[in-house]
């Protein structure tokens, strides 16, 4: 969003780097490639947001690819929903168009794997500085002095209410 | 820092350090009794908070885990974590939003008040509000409310703009409030930056803690000494019934035993219930304290949940103080809604990372994600409501154990007839201010998990309609008390860290006086 700035906090690591090219995935250090396709697909199709670059989703799944490296309960998660999202039509997922991607996952949103993915991709989709800077959320301001001269009152849309209210 | 010896009977052995604990160590240190305040969280400072919605989350939580059952719908949401509070020197008050609103007189006299409500176990707090009163008084003034004392209020934000013209719209009367955050610098403590990060841990310190306030003080009288990193396991006791001691595990994870004078639970109402429960004995063969079978009944979580708003024009809601502005038309009890008592609309805002996850969990696809592309243009609100008491709504052990060998608490909650219409008639009243102040599109977002937690040790006149008489001291246990929101006897619509504070300022004055009186 144009005349805003968005800012992480300077204390937290920096965000996961991806390569844009098709070799991002060497940077996966469990996930399997064509599982960390698939749950790419998934990712954009849980929260499609066109004017979104491909590399959010793709930290997005490098964050999964972590919480598998960490939890092998994840792991076997992501593994699950993967086997039954491919299952549940003619061709992969990946491969279907987005209405038979959309019925697909209607049809298993009951399930725990389902849950782990939509839950996790709403954690670190949203998380995410560049969406911040996309949907126009500012993120942290201690150590810009706050909003107290940064606009924390500028709405100028509705009238101002009366002073001391 | 004094340090007291594990086997000397003659300290108050605090567990908790929020609200409750670490205004009650701050008290009875200044009116120089002994204590030593276990805290199961770390000790932070300033320093270590981060401005990150998520990275406040998990450096603050209190993370265990906890089952959930009943209608609720958080027990589907949040199935794991169905309660939420902080664990951490500071407890839940590292991370509360400041609102300081006071009980008023009808919600302390529900039952006489609201009349017998099928299904609902009502009853009229101990105490009076004129009792009280004097309590509010000074939490108010330690606290630096704004809006008393001589302090102005908060300035309007751009979310309260939004409030106020669709409340002002509605004939409705709508202000910034009270809260306990300096809108100018106050009793040592910087002013607000407007930095809209309270809720991580607040890293200015213009907002009232036990962790800024409190805790620092009653270290300087010399009689405190803070335990962090030392969860508080089991609750013993003499052969008469007494408290004698608390067994808790400290960060190497070695079990120490600390004699008592007096044991207070200030844990929130899961910990202090499930305590209470896990410390049964021969003598207490239901748990301690729990004769009347009521230690962890009749748990409320006060009816909460928001609204949000998409405008054609900006708000950014998330510049500013997050809380800063109430609508008081709905307090008070009035039949002719159709419920019994009332309910606070309150400006609230929230970054981008948990407005996704909390604007309806389970939400996905095309709808969602072009309401939350508007993140900008969204305005929000919060409601904190009355919940009825009611028997089977309860916190009881599973038979899973934790890391510590303590059984994981279950928490079972089934909302009232009285809840749902007040929660439809809340959702109304949001969403028609959100619309008179021209929102395009208005979404009733559930509650998140409870951080009201109130009501699971209350206070009662009878013994057998409760676990506390009125000044938090349990009724079959006579050294023994309870300083958190689970002592409330009913739980009100406002929120409830002012009633936590006054209530506790009133304990230590009660304790200190039977010390000096020899009988505690």
């Amino acid at each position: 969003m144009e005349g805003i700035k968005a800012h992480k906090d300077p204390k937290l690591p920096p965000p996961i780097e991806v390569a844009e090219g098709p070799e991002w995935v060497e940077a996966l250090t469990l996930l399997d490639r064509d599982v960390a396709h698939t749950l790419l697909a998934a990712a954009r199709t849980l929260y499609p947001h066109d004017g979104l670059p491909e590399r959010v989703y793709r930290r997005v799944v490098l964050h999964f690819d972590r919480m598998a490296a960490h939890s092998p309960a994840a792991a076997q998660s992501f593994a699950e929903f993967v086997d039954r999202v491919d299952a549940a039509m003619p061709l992969p997922f990946r491969e279907l168009s987005e209405s038979y991607r959309v019925a697909v996952l209607k049809g298993m949103e009951t399930s725990a794997a389902f849950r782990l993915v939509q839950r996790s991709t709403v954690r670190f989709l949203y998380d995410d500085v560049e969406v911040w800077q996309a949907f126009g959320y500012e993120g942290a301001s201690v150590h810009l002095g706050g909003y107290a001269t940064r606009g924390f009152n500028d709405l100028d849309w509705l009238p101002d209410p009366p002073a001391g209210i | 820092m004094t340090q007291y010896e594990l086997d000397d009977a003659g300290v108050v052995v605090i567990i908790g350090s929020g609200a409750g604990g670490g205004t009650l160590a701050h008290e009875l240190t200044r009116r120089g009794v002994d204590v030593v305040l276990l805290e199961a969280g770390k000790h932070l400072t300033a320093e270590d908070f981060v401005n990150d919605e998520w990275g406040g989350y998990e450096m603050l939580s209190w993370l265990d885990k906890r089952t959930a059952s009943g209608d609720w719908r958080v027990a589907r949401d949040h199935p794991a974590t169905p309660s939420w509070s902080c664990q951490v020197v500071g407890g839940t008050t590292t991370h509360w939003s400041g609102c300081c609103y006071r009980l008023i007189a009808d919600e302390m006299r529900a039952r006489t008040v609201y009349g017998d409500i099928p299904g609902a176990s009502l009853i009229d707090w101990p105490i009076t509000l004129d009792e009280l009163e004097p309590y509010y008084d000074l939490a108010e003034a330690k606290m630096g409310v704004t809006r008393t004392n001589g302090l102005p209020g908060l300035p309007a934000n751009n979310n309260f703009k939004v409030m106020y013209a669709g409340a002002s719209a509605l004939g409705l009367h709508a202000s910034t409030g009270r809260q306990a955050i300096n809108p100018i610098p106050y009793d040592g403590r910087p002013a607000t930056i407007q930095d809209g990060f309270t809720v991580t841990g607040d890293k200015v310190g213009s907002r009232w803690s036990t962790l800024n306030v409190e805790i620092p003080r009653a270290l300087a009288t010399g009689k405190l000494e803070l335990r962090p990193q030392s969860r508080a396991v089991l609750i013993e006791h003499d052969q008469a019934g007494k408290a004698s001691g608390v067994v808790y595990v400290d960060a190497a994870g070695t079990r120490h035993r600390q004699k008592a004078r007096a044991v207070v639970l200030a844990g929130n109402c899961v910990e202090s219930s499930r305590l209470l429960l896990h410390s049964a004995s021969g003598l207490f063969p239901q748990g301690l304290a729990n004769g009347h079978g009521n230690v962890g009944r009749y748990y409320l979580r006060h009816i909460i949940q928001t609204v949000w708003s998409v405008f054609d024009k900006p708000v950014n809601m998330h510049r500013g103080e997050i809380m800063t502005g109430v609508v008081n038309d709905f307090v008070r009890h009035d039949p002719a809604r159709g419920f019994a008592g009332g309910y606070y609309v309150e400006l609230n805002s929230m970054g981008l990372p948990t407005t996704a996850a909390f604007l309806d969990p389970g939400w996905w696809g095309r709808d969602f994600a072009g309401v939350i592309e508007r993140y900008a243009h969204i305005a929000g609100m919060l409601l904190s409501g009355e919940d009825m008491p009611q028997a089977g709504n309860c916190i009881t052990l599973t038979d899973e154990l934790d890391a510590f060998g303590v059984p994981v608490a279950n928490i079972h909650y089934d909302e009232h007839p009285n809840d749902l219409k007040m929660r439809s008639h809340g959702y109304k009243s949001m969403v028609a201010i959100h619309q008179a102040a021209g929102a395009k599109r208005s979404i009733e977002a559930p509650a998140y998990p409870a951080s009201h937690n109130l009501g699971s040790n209350r206070m009662s006149a009878r013994a057998e309609d409760g676990v506390l008489d009125g000044h938090g001291r349990a009724h079959e246990v006579p050294n023994l008390f309870i300083a958190d929101g689970s002592a409330f006897a009913t739980g009100g619509a406002c929120n409830p860290t002012l009633t936590i504070v006054a209530l506790a300022i009133r304990q230590a004055d009660f304790m200190a006086g039977q010390m000096a009186a020899g009988a505690l």
